[in-house]
């Protein structure tokens, strides 16, 4: 009868040296998981340092193709590469790709969150999922197709518009047309980081509003919204530097203007994003490294501009009481 | 507090329809898609009194008081026949009572206590705030009254604008049922408000439940019989949807009627 001579104490089988070689993994995992954060981690220092390393060259003494006035590149109104010698002023440029960049959200956030609690609260179930689909298949479109839509359909859109003011444009290339363009392309962003927020408020909050007397509308508002508050910024963040970002696209409609900035809605524009990237590949020298000095200046807008939207997300909702 | 309690009294309450009958309940039965939740209850609740439901999980007490304030409307499938009425009204017939309504005169605590993101005092006057009461004299009184009678206001007096969700798990419970009764309702419902407290908290909310019971009708779900025998006037026994047993509570609890009721409250079964 081997059943008999089978040995059931479950002490017997646990072994000493089997749980030394399990702690022994442990340890192995411990150092891949460090490595892998490591290599992380170097990768995004290895690119500050490469373009930061890069874009400075130009304003320091000894550079090859003749040093740069740092002041004048940071308060310079005209972005001439085609005279000579060439004129590079940022100055204009930050100041439309942060129009650019407001108004598309100043559009889209609203739009955006409004669709979230709609999708999450207020549609019936069986048009959730459709609605989560469509969202999550717009964030998924390539930029470059954002592109070929807007320099194809938008452009028209805009001339038209531009028309029935009196006004003309350079074929609908235009600060409003790159505007729409963003508008559009971080609406799924703002959207699906919403949709996740909302839908992570606790239930039991929504219930407790309910039981006070509150309509659906109120609870949805005060205090759906104001706890999901957190998912919905990061969501603008994310939207916001995807927006500033934002360089196919962008550059298929902005136009790029040599001086501005431009104020007038239908002219033409040039961004941050547009300059580094028009051209890039037909070009040396200092027209080529001084490309990395805007992308300085375009990381140190989304830092400040990420910086911002957390004291404004401190400041409302929440505690608002006075 | 005498101030308060005046006003409260002389407030425009439900007209009651009995004598002292809050809660007058007919052949309710209660169906979440097929199951058949709540079989034939039919009972009173009185008047500033403490009513306890107890019963063994998933027996249909948290149901029967859900269906007091319609909160069980929000479920999908939940289908509801015989009537409810509050004092004189039907509060499923929505000729008589608008559900809004019915919810600032019905107020509840939940199991887990859930402020809202906001300060003590906006939460406080969230419900008011809502029926578009924005007098800052009466809300300023109000929420003084109110974690007065809650017994928070001593804890919390000189930081009102602090995050309701910062305070401690009995101070949050305290501060939901402050909000409750702001809006000076008839009725306080508390679905098991003391499960997740410590007994520290718990005594504090039982005290409370005391001196509440002045003013208010108030009825509490429960778990723990010791609770419900320390704490309430009348308790009512469930088992699988049925109203088993419904008596003052030191009857139900020294000479119940039935075994069944007396086999749970002894901690035979349940």
């Amino acid at each position: 009868m081997p059943e008999q001579e089978k040995n059931f104490n479950v002490r017997d089988k646990i072994d000493m040296s089997r749980i030394k070689r399990r702690e022994r993994t442990d340890k192995i995992f411990k150092t891949i998981f460090l490595i892998a954060g490591i290599l992380s981690a170097l990768m995004i220092i290895l690119i500050f340092i490469f373009v930061g390393g890069k874009g400075i060259k130009p304003f320091l003494p000894g550079y090859e193709f003749g040093q740069q006035n740092l002041g004048k590149f940071l308060t310079g109104m005209t972005w001439r590469s085609d005279q000579n010698p060439p004129v590079y002023g940022a100055a204009f440029i930050v100041v439309n790709t942060l129009i650019s960049a407001f108004l598309a959200s100043v559009v889209s956030f609203p739009i955006s969150v409004l669709t979230a609690l709609f999708i999450v609260k207020i549609a019936p179930k069986k048009l959730r999922g459709f609605f989560t689909t469509v969202v999550e298949l717009l964030a998924a479109i390539p930029s470059v197709v954002y592109g070929v839509f807007a320099a194809g359909k938008i452009t028209k859109m805009v001339n038209s518009m531009a028309q029935h003011f009196g006004l003309t444009t350079h074929g609908g290339l235009s600060q409003l047309t790159v505007s729409i363009l963003l508008a559009i392309m971080i609406f799924p962003t703002i959207t699906s980081m919403a949709i996740n927020a909302i839908a992570a408020v606790d239930k039991n909050l929504e219930l407790g509003s309910l039981a006070l007397g509150a309509s659906k509308t109120q609870t949805n508002f005060k205090v759906v919204l104001s706890a999901a508050k957190s998912g919905i910024f990061a969501g603008l963040i994310l939207g916001l530097g995807r927006a500033f970002g934002e360089a196919t696209a962008v550059s298929m409609v902005a136009g790029n203007s040599m001086t501005g900035p431009t104020w007038n809605l239908f002219d033409i524009t040039r961004t941050l994003t547009s300059t580094m990237l028009s051209g890039l590949k037909e070009t040396s020298g200092l027209d080529y490294d001084i490309r990395f000095s805007v992308g300085i200046v375009l990381m140190i807008i989304v830092l400040i501009t990420n910086f911002s939207i957390q004291l404004i997300k401190r400041s409302i909702g929440g505690v608002s009481h006075e | 507090m005498e101030q308060t309690k005046q006003e409260i009294k002389s407030q425009g309450r439900v007209p009651l329809a009995a004598d002292g009958v809050m809660f007058d309940i007919r052949d309710l039965n209660l169906y979440y898609g097929d199951f058949h939740a709540l079989k034939d209850i039919s009972m009173e609740i009185l008047s500033q009194k403490v009513t306890a439901f107890i019963g063994p999980s998933g027996c249909g007490k948290s149901t029967l008081l859900r269906c007091l304030n319609r909160m069980n409307d929000l479920v999908e499938n939940c289908r509801i026949e015989g009537n409810i009425k509050l004092g004189k009204k039907d509060i499923y017939d929505d000729k008589a009572i608008d559900v809004v309504h019915l919810r600032t005169e019905v107020g509840m605590v939940f199991q887990n206590p859930n402020p809202f993101p906001m300060s003590i005092y906006d939460n406080v006057v969230y419900g008011l705030r809502c029926q578009g009461i924005k007098d800052k004299a009466l809300l300023d009184h109000v929420v003084e009254t109110s974690l007065k009678q809650a017994a928070l206001w001593d804890e919390v007096k000189d930081d009102l604008a602090k995050n309701g969700t910062k305070l401690s798990g009995g101070q949050q419970q305290r501060l939901c049922i402050a909000r409750a009764i702001a809006l000076q309702p008839s009725v306080i419902l508390m679905d098991e408000p003391t499960s997740a407290l410590d007994p520290i908290a718990t005594g504090k909310i039982e005290e409370l439940m005391e001196s509440l019971k002045e003013n208010y009708t108030i009825i509490i779900v429960t778990h723990s019989m010791n609770q419900a025998a320390r704490i309430s006037d009348n308790t009512a026994f469930f088992y699988l949807g049925e109203l088993i047993e419904y008596n003052e509570t030191g009857k139900v609890f020294s000479n119940p009627d039935n075994p069944r009721t007396e086999a749970y409250i002894t901690g035979r079964f349940g």
